[in-house]
């Protein structure tokens, strides 16, 4: 019963990905299975080299970068986004597996879950 | 064909222009079910947007927004159709 | 009637900027009356305003959070507001207050403050689980 939890927000604009990041590590601490998808413009949660201090923000490459150790069983990036957005795999932080298809994607888990 | 066969029940509020509306639509399979709630109303109106046939826009925004009487009667529901629809889907996506 | 189901409700919009408050209540309602089970109420993100005792709207607006605490006390209803969510928009009950040194709790009753584990419960044990958000 794996929780695949969303973002499709990019990353300092708004929280709602650091409210799904923070939905997600629960459910690890909880020993609940549990994923994540980055659509659309959330893609850019995964990209190398970002600077949140500029911004004054935390970033969350550590987290997601670790986020298997944690207990996280996939990190799924839309792969039409990314193209969109000009990023290659090698752009992208380690560890995230291409969707190619989000329909498909969603299929695959019992539940989905937007966090805002 | 992907391996899930059962029904989802798509929840969403948002208007139509929204970029989250085009991926709930993209998502939805064959069988199952789009409520539109809130701002997502506005979807039953718009020439544009292709349903998917199990469509039904929540009653109470449709009035609010004026458009309840240019939407058959069929495809809009109450609150406790809203709930009877939560009943009936055990795999529920709120957009 | 049958089998009644049991619902965790998620809140994550906030009262008079969007309208999740308002919709989950007319659900929750109607989920009563239709003979079901609400577990829990869960605010996270901007819902947690909605478990302010300071709200002050005009008075010919509908009150959200006395609205919802009224409903959730007359049923019985555990509310939670998520706590890392709540002290970033300074919503605060006595323990917060004392914890960090502020000049005052507000947390409206019967809220009360908690983590995400109360999510991940109602993950577990509710038959179903909604969420009210926002429209951004």
């Amino acid at each position: 019963m794996t929780t695949l939890i969303v973002i499709d927000q990019p990353p300092y604009g708004s929280w709602a990905g650091r409210d799904a990041l923070d939905m997600t590590f629960s459910l690890a601490a909880f020993d609940q299975p549990a994923a994540m998808l980055f659509l659309g413009a959330g893609v850019n949660w995964l990209c190398k080299g970002q600077a949140a201090d500029a911004v004054g923000q935390k970033s969350v490459a550590k987290n997601l970068s670790a986020a298997a150790l944690f207990g996280v069983e996939q990190i799924l990036v839309d792969a039409q986004a990314c193209a969109q957005y000009g990023l290659e795999f090698d752009d992208l932080l380690p560890g995230s597996t291409p969707s190619e298809s989000i329909s498909e994607t969603l299929s695959q888990f019992s539940r989905v879950v937007f966090a805002g | 064909m992907p391996e899930n066969t059962t029904a989802t029940l798509h929840i969403i509020n948002k208007a139509p222009e929204h970029a989250r509306f085009r991926h709930c639509l993209a998502s939805a399979q064959q069988g199952d079910t789009l409520l539109l709630i809130e701002d997502a109303v506005l979807a039953l109106l718009d020439r544009g947007k292709q349903l998917p046939g199990a469509s039904y826009g929540l009653e109470a925004d449709a009035n609010a927004r004026a458009v309840a009487n240019r939407v058959p009667a069929d495809q809009l529901v109450d609150y406790a159709g809203f709930v009877q629809l939560t009943v009936n889907h055990s795999r529920i996506i709120n957009w | 009637m049958p089998q009644p189901l049991s619902y965790t409700l998620v809140i994550t919009g906030a009262p008079w900027a969007t309208q999740a408050p308002q919709t989950a209540l007319s659900f929750a309602q109607a989920l009563l009356k239709a003979g079901h089970r609400i577990d829990r109420v869960f605010l996270y993100g901007d819902g947690v305003h909605l478990a302010s005792a300071l709200s002050a709207p005009p008075s010919d607006e509908q009150h959200w959070p006395r609205l919802w605490s009224e409903f959730l006390s007359g049923n019985n209803i555990t509310a939670v507001a998520c706590i890392a969510s709540a002290l970033r928009r300074g919503i605060v009950d006595k323990t917060e207050q004392a914890r960090y040194e502020l000049t005052a709790s507000n947390l409206r009753a019967p809220f009360e403050i908690a983590g995400l584990g109360e999510w991940v419960e109602g993950n577990l044990k509710s038959n179903r689980v909604l969420y009210f958000h926002g429209t951004h």
